[in-house]
């Protein structure tokens, strides 16, 4: 959390900063389950205050909760970035969990256990949670870049569910749906390779981002599937993913402590985080063309281009006709981020020296 | 409502593009349906102004 007036003396005040790593490009950080997770709590550490979302810091069974990190939904992240709405962090958020009708009631029993144990054994808020009164319809595609996309066959059914619970009581929200199960494709295989796609990713943006659009509550999602027979050459970025029967516990501890999403109309309360106190945003140099990214250029925010995070995309700032501040990698990003917050020159840190 | 994937190639023109990057691209979408979730999958700077393409899915 932000926090004023509480800061020993030498600290310096944080600087909001926005680390964006877009889902579903194959992304070498952050394309795989939660694999960004160390670049998240690194720059939260530079920072002291960093907003993200979900993609950066879902790892299925594994998870990370540091009130420094504010838990975004990717539609919201927009609309913040936009300036058309403010976060307001939270110490606690009651989950309303959202089943799709489509799961079969062993797997649905696997994940209402994971509902038991975060309450049991974390301490969360878990609220009202219902089935949609029909199968959501998941259906995966990609677009002609290689991105993954996807869409719902019955979108009315997600936000009547949603609507209820929000009714109930429910301030975040869950979403469960039940995935096309793959049974050995060679986009799979290269996934869990290392080398590929994340094919759910698509699908998933999709269903978050028509519920906050839709309930303007946080809301994020974990698909359900059928378990994977084990891969021995299984890459370690995706290995989150294999630890257990759900993708659910890092979507509810990451809803625990989401910040609330106010609209910018409403009046400004202390805390809340804005726009116009953000220091920089992060993303990879390739992958510039996101609308948070985007709104950040059209605002002047500095924008941190990462270079060693390569995907599919050459979406790069020489593409966009954008200026940004190269970094190598991470650490180099989180350099820069530690430097502003400063108040340093990063060019001071250089030899030689470059000409004002 | 329907979710609708969509793809489209534009061209914009510069002094366009430098004023409100996202204003341009939703705009250019919003013909189409209303964007719930779009990205530029290529770019590239040409002569006659910034060449994107723009993937989407849009409620329709």
């Amino acid at each position: 959390m932000v926090a004023a007036g509480s800061r020993a003396a030498g600290v310096s005040e944080p600087l909001p900063t926005l680390l964006v790593i877009p889902t579903g490009i194959g992304c070498e950080q952050g394309g795989f389950a939660g694999d960004a997770l160390p670049v998240a709590r690194l720059l939260a550490a530079a920072s002291d205050c960093l907003i993200t979302h979900p993609n950066v810091m879902n790892g299925a069974a594994l998870y990370w909760s540091d009130p420094r990190i504010h838990y975004v939904e990717g539609w919201s992240l927009d609309a913040f970035a936009k300036g058309s709405l403010r976060l307001r962090p939270q110490r606690r958020q009651r989950i309303g969990v959202l089943f799709d009708a489509g799961i079969e009631p062993e797997l649905l029993l696997r994940h209402r256990q994971v509902l038991a144990a975060a309450r049991a054994t974390l301490g969360l808020d878990i609220g009202p949670e219902l089935v949609s009164d029909e199968p959501l319809g998941v259906r995966l595609s990609q677009a002609s870049s290689g991105s993954s996309w996807g869409q719902l066959e019955q979108p009315g059914a997600l936000l009547r569910a949603g609507s209820r619970l929000k009714q109930a009581g429910a301030t975040a929200i869950a979403v469960v749906a039940r995935f096309p199960d793959d049974n050995g494709s060679d986009a799979l295989q290269a996934y869990r390779n290392g080398s590929g796609v994340d094919a759910l990713a698509g699908a998933e943006a999709v269903i978050s981002h028509l519920l906050v659009r839709e309930l303007q509550i946080p809301c994020a999602h974990a698909p359900a599937l059928a378990p994977l027979a084990p891969m021995a050459e299984l890459d370690s970025r995706a290995a989150a993913e294999e630890l257990g029967h759900t993708f659910l516990p890092c979507v509810l501890v990451g809803l625990s402590r989401a910040p609330d999403l106010c609209p910018a109309s409403e009046p400004w309360r202390s805390q809340e985080l804005a726009i116009d106190q953000v220091g920089a945003v992060v993303a990879p140099a390739g992958a510039l063309g996101g609308e948070t990214v985007l709104a950040c250029a059209d605002r002047g925010i500095p924008i941190v281009a990462v270079r060693s995070n390569s995907s599919l995309l050459q979406v790069d700032a020489a593409a966009l006709d954008l200026a940004v501040v190269p970094a190598a990698d991470y650490s180099a990003a989180a350099g820069l981020v530690l430097a502003w917050r400063e108040g340093l020159d990063p060019r001071a840190l250089m030899r030689p020296l470059s000409a004002c | 409502m329907r979710l609708q994937p969509f793809e489209l190639e534009l061209v914009i023109e510069p002094q366009r593009w430098q004023q409100g990057r996202v204003a341009a691209c939703r705009q250019a979408l919003a013909a189409h349906g209303e964007p719930l979730r779009w990205a530029i999958t290529a770019a590239e700077q040409r002569p006659e102004g910034q060449w994107l393409r723009l993937e989407a899915v849009l409620l329709v």
